[in-house]
């Protein structure tokens, strides 16, 4: 699904942070990268997911068969990419409900789809939102003003099971949660697993791989991956440290 | 007619004497001789006036060379039954629930289209041509009130041409819950000419209401309006104006309100379409305690150029004035918002906060913005912040992240930011009405 080949990617003053990135995904697969502060990794999701600020100088991306870093942003999410923000934007003036629906109906055009009425769309939300026990409260405010850190996460999540996407990339959606909106996360994540779906979790700890088995656990360090394996590894990492990683590698 | 040419005559005001002159035998014996004496002394003022200047400050956003070179005389009464264009304009405009409502066309009552039925005792609402004859001495308060000078010489032409317009008289304590609209159309047939409208709202002690006022239109014309408030102690006053007029009209709006002790007025003004639109609020705080919510926003393409300006006088002490203006220009579209708030010596306590948030889009728009305060009393608290600048490139992102087209987010957060400004509006139809309207200019927009 995402074949990543030696991904080497600069900020526009010149700093590279990326300095060869490997990394293949398949469908039905979760991955967790891990790395310090300053690794990479929230460049590594913010290139996937075409931001702009960053130059790639060498590699390629492929995602589904197709050169996924010629594409603009929201085409990649109407291809079903995917990226759960470290930070989510707070948006004044746009209702949350109709920014979640207005996405949705993009996506659905997109595929061919028939647009979903504000009928529609609520009876779709509220099972979703039951699943992730999330209060309805949230739909009825603007995007993200005002939301808690942990509100500003579920509704990332709620983003996430609305949309339904081929690949998702979770940028630190762990960090600065509490033990039950971290349960919460990863109920989300885990309700996404099927088969025709493939999860990237960037994280700094382990503590989210309690509740989300990945499949593969790459360690990137100073814009490169070091080290690969299973889960075992996640947890050696949070035994022996990053040093310790960078040292074997 | 001569007796008006006594005076030294601008050249540009010529051709308006000159068609004053040709009405004169018309306007004889149908009108009191008081009016024909106002009419007489402004079209006076009007010739030694003349255009503003660019010079002079509250002109120097607007390009009116167009509009001097060539004269838009004032449009004679048009014949002929309500075309369908008409109603369809009326459809788009009306607020579409239960609500009083006068409909002007071409500057003049169309009885077959309003609804005036059911005014609740103590309210007045009609033609200023009506209110001419019955309410002779509330209007003649108003022109005496009006004071002429060389920066609205195009009050002084609109007291001297207007045909119609109307008058909202509530006495003391009456509340009228109903919305009121005044719907000011134009069917085209005053091509090249000018439409001058006069409005006026008493509203009595502790009386309450709530006005619409929306002005669309076909064809090339010059609408001059004029509106005068009057808030006696406590009345609360609520005035909206909706300005979507023809691709390539003028409009040139004149609001001046008074405020008694206690008084509070609201008003919104949404400029979205026309090539030159210019409002100025000018409002006096005479009673002490007296609140004035001052708000709106223009949303501006191709080559529309778009003047707001306020100006808040505070004579008494206690008074409150709130701001919030938004302004959005894209294409080589021009806007400008010049706010003024003086506070006369004496007038202590007085609270007055302005903000002017603008969007220019694109290199070839551009958006001026003046905030003025004079302030002549020492315990007062008056702030202001004015803003230019982009869309917010995060939430574009964040919004594009999720699937929707560029052009689309774009939308999105131009409408949320005139939202923001529009939220302020207290009456929740008019608000949804303005959403609406802003939705549907942002659709037909997009390229």
């Amino acid at each position: 699904m995402l074949e990543v080949t030696n991904l080497h990617a600069r900020l526009n003053d010149g700093r590279e942070i990326l300095r060869g990135i490997d990394l293949s995904v398949k469908a039905g697969e979760v991955h967790a990268i891990m790395g310090p502060n300053g690794s990479g990794k929230s460049t590594l999701a913010a290139v996937l997911a075409g931001r702009e600020g960053y130059e790639v100088s060498e590699g390629s991306v492929s995602y589904l068969g197709r050169d996924l870093l010629v594409m603009p942003a929201d085409e990649r999410a109407r291809e079903g990419l995917f990226l759960a923000f470290q930070y989510p934007i707070e948006i004044p003036g746009v209702n949350n409900m109709y920014f979640l629906r207005t996405a949705l109906n993009a996506q659905r055009r997109h595929r061919g789809e028939p647009e979903l009425d504000a009928g529609q769309f609520l009876r779709i939300v509220r099972a979703r939102l039951k699943l992730l026990d999330i209060g309805e409260d949230l739909l009825q405010r603007a995007v993200n003003v005002g939301f808690s850190g942990g509100e500003k996460k579920r509704n990332e999540i709620l983003q996430m099971a609305m949309l339904e996407p081929r690949l998702a990339i979770l940028d630190e959606t762990d960090s600065g949660l509490d033990i039950d909106a971290l349960k919460l996360v990863a109920r989300g994540v885990n309700e996404q697993r099927s088969p025709e779906r493939a999860i990237v979790v960037i994280t700094h700890y382990q503590r989210l791989l309690d509740y989300v088995e990945p499949d593969r656990v790459h360690v990137l360090q100073r814009g490169r991956i070091i080290q690969s394996g299973d889960k075992a590894l996640a947890v050696e990492l949070e035994r022996r440290g990053y040093g310790a990683a960078e040292e074997a590698a | 007619m001569n007796a008006v040419v006594d005076f030294p005559v601008r050249p540009e005001a010529r051709p308006y004497l000159e068609a004053f002159g040709r009405d004169s035998l018309a306007r004889a014996g149908r009108e009191p001789d008081w009016l024909t004496g106002y009419r007489k002394g402004s079209l006076a003022r009007f010739a030694e006036f003349g255009f503003p200047s660019r010079r002079s400050e509250a002109w120097r956003y607007l390009d009116l060379r167009a509009l001097e070179q060539r004269p838009m005389l004032p449009a004679g009464a048009q014949r002929g039954g309500i075309s369908a264009q008409i109603r369809a304009q009326l459809a788009e405009m009306a607020l579409g629930r239960p609500a009083y409502r006068l409909v002007l066309v071409d500057g003049r009552l169309a009885p077959a289209l309003s609804a005036l039925e059911g005014l609740p005792p103590g309210v007045w609402l009609g033609s200023m041509a009506a209110a001419i004859t019955e309410r002779p001495e509330l209007v003649r308060a108003g022109f005496e009130a009006l004071s002429l000078d060389a920066a609205r010489p195009f009050a002084a032409l609109n007291t001297a041409f207007f045909a119609d317009g109307f008058v909202l008289d509530i006495e003391p304590g009456v509340v009228v819950e109903r919305p009121v609209e005044i719907i000011h159309l134009s069917s085209g047939a005053a091509q090249g000419g000018s439409l001058h409208t006069r409005g006026l709202i008493a509203a009595g002690e502790r009386a309450r209401a709530s006005v619409i006022e929306s002005f669309a239109g076909a064809g090339h014309y010059w609408r001059n309006d004029v509106i005068e408030l009057n808030l006696a102690a406590g009345a609360e006053l609520t005035r909206v104006a909706l300005i979507e007029e023809a691709a390539e009209a003028w409009h040139f709006g004149e609001m001046l309100a008074t405020l008694g002790a206690g008084a509070s007025l609201s008003s919104f003004v949404m400029l979205l379409a026309g090539r030159t639109v210019r409002h100025e609020t000018t409002v006096r705080s005479e009673g002490e305690a007296s609140r004035c919510e001052l708000n709106g926003a223009f949303l501006l393409s191709g080559r529309q150029e778009a003047n707001i300006l306020t100006t808040v006088e505070h004579a008494a002490a206690g008074g409150e004035t709130r701001e919030v203006f938004k302004g959005v220009a894209t294409g080589r579209a021009h806007g400008a918002f010049q706010g003024r708030i003086t506070v006369r010596p004496g007038a202590q306590r007085v609270d007055a906060h302005q903000l002017s948030r603008n969007l220019v889009l694109g290199p070839h728009a551009s958006i001026d913005t003046k905030p003025e305060l004079e302030i002549c009393a020492d315990d007062v608290k008056c702030s202001h912040g004015a803003a230019v600048g982009d869309l917010d490139e995060a939430a574009l992102f964040y919004l594009r992240a999720r699937g929707i087209p560029d052009e689309q987010a774009r939308r999105m957060l131009i409408e949320a930011f005139v939202r923001e400004a529009v939220e302020l509006v207290g009456t929740p139809l008019m608000r949804e009405h303005l959403l609406q309207r802003i939705s549907r200019r942002l659709a037909s927009s997009e390229e």
